[in-house]
């Protein structure tokens, strides 16, 4: 029996080891001294899949004190099994307090979204990404993508904006719309919705990006000019949902969910569940907001 | 323009470029050429796709280069095009900080910046020189667009207007070049490489592969672009008829190095070395 | 007047690979001078080194020996014979040109642009240049309806006539002219007799070949015979 206190427990403080940890923040650090450039990085193997947020999770274990509140959303929900289970394994993991009170936290991890309440200074975002490399659509292979980014080379990525107006009218680009960090890296927001892009640039909070499967973390500094691609005629445009409300708040300005019932009629719905509860129990949270070029 | 040519001397100015593949000793050069009749080295098993190339170019020059399959008239084209690099030689552009520096030094950044705005290539294959998975209208809009043009009406209107002058129906601006025919994709092509005006222009066997009449409107389309907008040019071809039709002055290929160089109708007229002499005599 | 021209010992020689090396020996220490403003006319048989001659002149063929000195307006003297590329493509954009008796078709360019193109290229207006080639078509006879044709079907006759329109309006310096009436009918042979004559008026010297004795009388103002490749003698107009 070791007598030591360092082996009483089954794991260490945020499940990774210490070497681990110090080599994710390195990574972490200089992904912060290059805004928008790729990082690669180790990527232990996690108690979940590749594909579940372990880059997600990488991060934020790798950054979390015994002081953070932490917060986890999946597509702007607190509730889903995802969120949940993360939430729960890094309770068990660091003894932390967990919340889902966007404003209470200072660690969020999250997928596919920004809340829409205004993040502070007092916090960092860590984003789940799938696929971090924006060119991959354009360029199939690594090497290739690599020179690119090093040379600065995203002719192809404007082309295929280009293309995206000539075939459909619009710069029609769902979700990972296509931006240009601090004048330099074109940079893959992860599938967030082109409606949080805008909130991407000049924020007070830290961003963080963790692509598990990929091998790869990059960040936006606070404060950081982050654009989203646009011709100087046709422009980047927000979802715009137009008269229509939340169906449980009478709430606009903020990302609505489109619901099916059971009997196929639909409703919209705010999609951060947070945000929803404070619109629903209390005065509307701060909230940046972007409105579309006429 | 014309009168140019002697004023400030040359554009292009070539230097000892070479291009082997495998591993050459140091007599693989001297183990092949003309003389030996072959451009692989008998001892090492190197091929010599080119060596010892030297040229000058000057502004509103259309240069031939002539030569049978393997000669390495392709591989010229392409080192100078920085589709690959060479083993050795130089290469200078005076519309490149005037002629001061080798091309072949240049960073990849700089490398992309002379080939998207001072160079144009027009290849053999549509596939080489086009993105199949782009519009016509993409095709030219990415030149573009690498030259700093982010206006989208502005870009529609130049690539219409470019389309407009290589004859491709400005209806078919925003298809796939994969359903055009031949001689479409050809001038596709065209209006790409002439899309930011450059200086120096490459085809590489343009016309091979498509039938004598679109052949015939293709070279055609070349000559007016040439004597509109004075563009210098190096034109491949294996085909005296295309030589003789584009070109000033025409060099001779054959294993790698140049047997012979000269006005393009005292080539065809008064060949004097003996390959040349038999190329010639072998038109039809 | 002003020399343009000084032939000095010009050789040339053939020689051909593929018949083992043959040589053949097609012009022998030819000297000669043509002044400004002067129409030298050659004779001779056929095979006499007439053309050899002239396209040694023009660069066509490259000479073995000898020296051709020619007093550029913008270079100064230069040895045709051995100049650079460069030096030669430069005098054949601007002063010197050659017209055969066969067209060099360049496939569907329609007559008239074949005609404008050498004025075009040396500065002209594109209008302009066409507006001369219509007049030189009028007066050489040229039916209106080939003007926009594509001349690559056209009889002897009427490419020769292109080829004649498009060296004269270029405004050449020095021209050297093989055949230019060879398969012409009278009044159109006239036609260019003319033309070539209010050439020479406009200060061009040229170099011409015939074997029609009307188109030599008219035209030459001084005659060389060539025999064998050799220079016979000098018959004076």
């Amino acid at each position: 029996m070791i007598e030591n206190k360092k082996f009483q427990s089954a794991y260490n403080f945020a499940f990774l080891d210490e070497r681990t940890k110090r080599e994710i923040r390195r990574k972490i650090l200089k992904a912060i001294a290059l805004p928008g450039y790729q990082v690669p990085y180790s990527s232990p193997e996690m108690p979940i899949a590749r594909g579940w947020g372990t880059g997600g999770l990488h991060v934020s274990l790798a950054i979390i004190g015994r002081k953070d509140v932490f917060k986890v959303i999946d597509q702007g929900s607190d509730a889903s099994v995802n969120a949940c289970s993360l939430r729960q394994f890094i309770e068990r993991m660091t003894g932390c307090r967990t919340t889902v009170d966007t404003a209470e936290a200072t660690l969020i991890q999250t997928r596919h979204r920004i809340p829409e309440e205004i993040l502070t200074e007092q916090q960092i975002l860590v984003f789940q990404v799938p696929q971090p490399e924006i060119l991959r659509g354009v360029e199939r292979l690594e090497t290739r993508t690599r020179s690119m980014h090093a040379e600065a080379d995203y002719s192809k990525l404007w082309v295929s904006l280009y293309e995206a107006y000539v075939r459909y009218g619009s710069l029609m680009r769902g979700a990972g719309y296509p931006v240009r960090v601090n004048g330099r890296y074109m940079m893959s927001p992860s599938p967030i919705p082109r409606w949080d892009v805008p909130n991407l640039s000049d924020a007070r909070c830290l961003y963080l990006f963790g692509a598990g499967r990929e091998k790869r973390i990059y960040a936006i500094p606070p404060h950081t000019v982050v654009e989203p691609l646009e011709f100087e005629d046709v422009r980047f445009r927000v979802e715009d949902w137009g008269a229509t409300a939340c169906a449980y708040s009478n709430a606009r300005d903020a990302f609505l969910d489109e619901i099916y019932e059971d009997d196929s009629s639909r409703k919209f719905v705010v999609n951060d569940s947070n945000f929803l509860d404070k619109l629903r129990t209390g005065p509307r949270p701060p909230q940046r907001l972007f409105r579309n070029p006429q | 323009m014309n009168d140019m040519a002697l004023n400030s001397g040359w554009l292009l100015r070539v230097r000892g470029l070479t291009k082997i593949y495998g591993q050459p000793d140091g007599d693989s050069i001297a183990r092949t050429g003309p003389q030996a009749s072959t451009n692989i080295c008998p001892v090492t098993g190197a091929i010599v796709a080119c060596a010892g190339i030297d040229f000058d170019l000057y502004p509103g020059e259309v240069l031939g280069v002539v030569g049978e399959s393997g000669s390495g008239k392709s591989t010229l084209v392409q080192l100078l095009y920085f589709d690959q690099p060479p083993t050795a030689g130089s290469a200078f552009f005076t519309a490149l900080d005037n002629g001061t520096t080798d091309l072949f030094t240049l960073s990849n950044q700089r490398r992309r910046h002379v080939r998207n705005h001072l160079l144009g290539m027009v290849y053999q294959n549509p596939r080489d020189g086009l993105n199949f998975n782009f519009t016509a209208g993409g095709n030219i809009a990415e030149k573009l667009i690498m030259a700093g043009s982010m206006n989208v009406a502005s870009i529609r209107e130049r690539s219409s207007n470019l389309l407009r002058q290589t004859e491709v129906p400005v209806a078919r601006m925003d298809q796939t070049p994969r359903t055009f025919s031949g001689g479409m994709q050809q001038r596709v092509q065209i209006s790409k490489a002439i899309a930011n005006h450059p200086p120096l222009l490459f085809l590489d066997e343009v016309t091979s592969g498509l039938d004598v009449s679109v052949q015939a409107k293709v070279l055609d389309m070349i000559r007016q672009i040439q004597s509109e907008l004075g563009i210098s040019m190096i034109v491949v071809s294996h085909d005296l008829g295309v030589i003789r039709m584009l070109t000033d002055r025409t060099l001779v290929l054959k294993n790698g190095r140049i047997v012979e160089s000269g006005l393009t109708d005292q080539i065809l007229q008064d060949p004097q070395h003996a390959y040349t002499q038999l190329l010639v005599s072998s038109l039809l | 007047m002003a020399r343009l021209l000084e032939i000095r010992g010009l050789e040339k020689q053939f020689l051909l690979h593929i018949l083992n090396g043959k040589r053949i020996a097609a012009l022998h220490s030819i000297d000669c001078e043509i002044e400004e403003g002067e129409i030298l006319g050659l004779t001779g048989k056929s095979g006499s080194g007439k053309s050899t001659l002239m396209k040694c002149l023009y660069r066509t063929y490259l000479p073995t020996a000898g020296q051709i000195l020619y007093h550029s307006a913008s270079l100064g003297p230069v040895d045709l014979a051995r100049a650079d590329e460069h030096t030669i493509i430069h005098l054949r954009r601007t002063e010197i040109t050659y017209c055969s008796q066969f067209l060099q078709v360049i496939p569907r360019v329609p007559a008239l642009d074949v005609v404008a193109e050498p004025m075009i290229r040396r500065g002209a207006d594109r209008e302009a240049a066409l507006g001369r080639a219509r007049e030189a078509f009028e007066r050489l006879g040229l039916p209106t309806e080939l003007w926009d044709a594509f001349p690559a079907t056209f009889s002897g006759g009427e490419q020769q006539r292109i080829n004649i329109a498009r060296a004269v309006i270029s405004g050449p310096r020095f021209l050297l002219l093989d055949e230019p009436t060879a398969s012409l009918d009278a009044k159109t042979k006239d036609a260019v007799i003319d033309m070539i004559l209010e050439l020479r008026q406009s200060g061009c010297s040229i170099a011409l070949i015939s074997h029609d004795a009307h188109t030599m009388q008219r035209l030459a103002s001084r005659r060389l015979h060539l025999a064998e490749g050799r220079m016979e003698e000098e018959v004076h107009a």
